[in-house]
């Protein structure tokens, strides 16, 4: 059986990822506190990895057990370092 | 006995629960590196937010540099899906023309890279200038090696194809594209947490 992956408009989403870069950088001139640029350029990264994963990478069309394989990792990675953060960043 | 279906780009490939292994095996591949330069990232800010003056340190990288080699990774990797697409569609001299296209924005990014590290060397910062530089040298020259990899597949890809010797096999390009748009996913964290978190104080 044929696999079917979606094609989204892949110059579209390069439009998007350089417009995020550019902002990124933007928003760190603007006279706003230090943690909304440290809020607002995390987040804009994550946006930016969102889109590749998704659309160059096919996560949006790719089987569940794929999509596991990416998710899992991350999640193991995000307990360690919550648990690990409080001792390591804060003595 | 190993199953074997058909994927978009008409090759025959073994498959484990319904996923071809090359893919299953890049994915695990991925999983590992995820673990890696998570623990790396995770490090970093940790150390960061535990010990002052990093922003200082931080100040002394080029923001116009880093926002360029960040413009070329994310370029090159719109011109591998590309690749990829035109591998989709048999369309042979695209998908070499795609290719070509990531490993020399590939080769711009290691050449830009070096250039940096030569100026921050050369003002004395070196890996032993302190914590900082240490973590700065050890992510970038890791992720680094990681493209360093992508443009060696990426030329092997392209030779192949140019000799003839990827007819049937362009599946290859999309299992390379994978690991590819990892090391873009990266850099894209890379950048703000090196270069953009020490403006306007930082942490």
């Amino acid at each position: 059986m044929a696999r079917e992956l979606v094609h989204p408009n892949y110059v579209a989403v390069w439009v998007w990822l350089v417009a995020l870069l550019i902002a990124s950088v933007g928003v760190t001139t603007l006279p706003i506190s230090t943690g909304i640029v440290l809020l607002l350029i995390f987040a804009m990264a994550v946006v930016k990895a969102i889109l590749v994963a998704l659309n160059y990478m096919h996560l949006k069309s790719e089987q569940l057990l794929i999509c596991a394989m990416a998710i899992v990792p991350l999640v193991i990675f995000f307990i360690l370092w919550i648990v690990l953060y409080p001792d390591i960043a804060l003595h | 006995m190993a199953q074997t279906h058909v994927v978009a780009t008409g090759v025959e490939a073994r498959v484990a629960s319904g996923i071809p292994t090359g893919k299953m095996g890049v994915w695990w591949f991925l999983a590992s590196e995820i673990v890696l330069f998570g623990g790396l990232i995770g490090s970093f800010v940790m150390s960061r937010v535990g010990s002052g003056g990093w922003s200082e340190m931080a100040a002394h990288l080029s923001v116009p540099l880093g926002t360029f080699n960040t413009f070329v990774l994310l370029t090159s990797s719109l011109t591998m899906v590309l690749a990829f697409a035109a591998a989709e569609k048999g369309d042979q001299k695209g998908m070499r023309t795609w290719l070509l296209l990531t490993v020399l924005l590939g080769l711009a990014f290691l050449i830009i890279k070096g250039f940096e590290w030569g100026s921050e060397i050369g003002a004395g910062f070196t890996p032993m200038a302190g914590s900082f530089w240490s973590f700065y040298y050890t992510m970038t020259g890791l992720h680094a090696l990681h493209v360093l990899g992508g443009v060696v597949v990426n030329s092997i890809l392209f030779l192949s194809a140019l000799m003839g010797l990827l007819r049937g096999r362009e599946h290859r390009v999309e299992l390379a594209g994978l690991y590819w748009h990892f090391v873009d996913i990266v850099w894209i964290f890379l950048f703000p947490l090196l270069y953009l978190s020490w403006t306007k104080g930082g942490i």
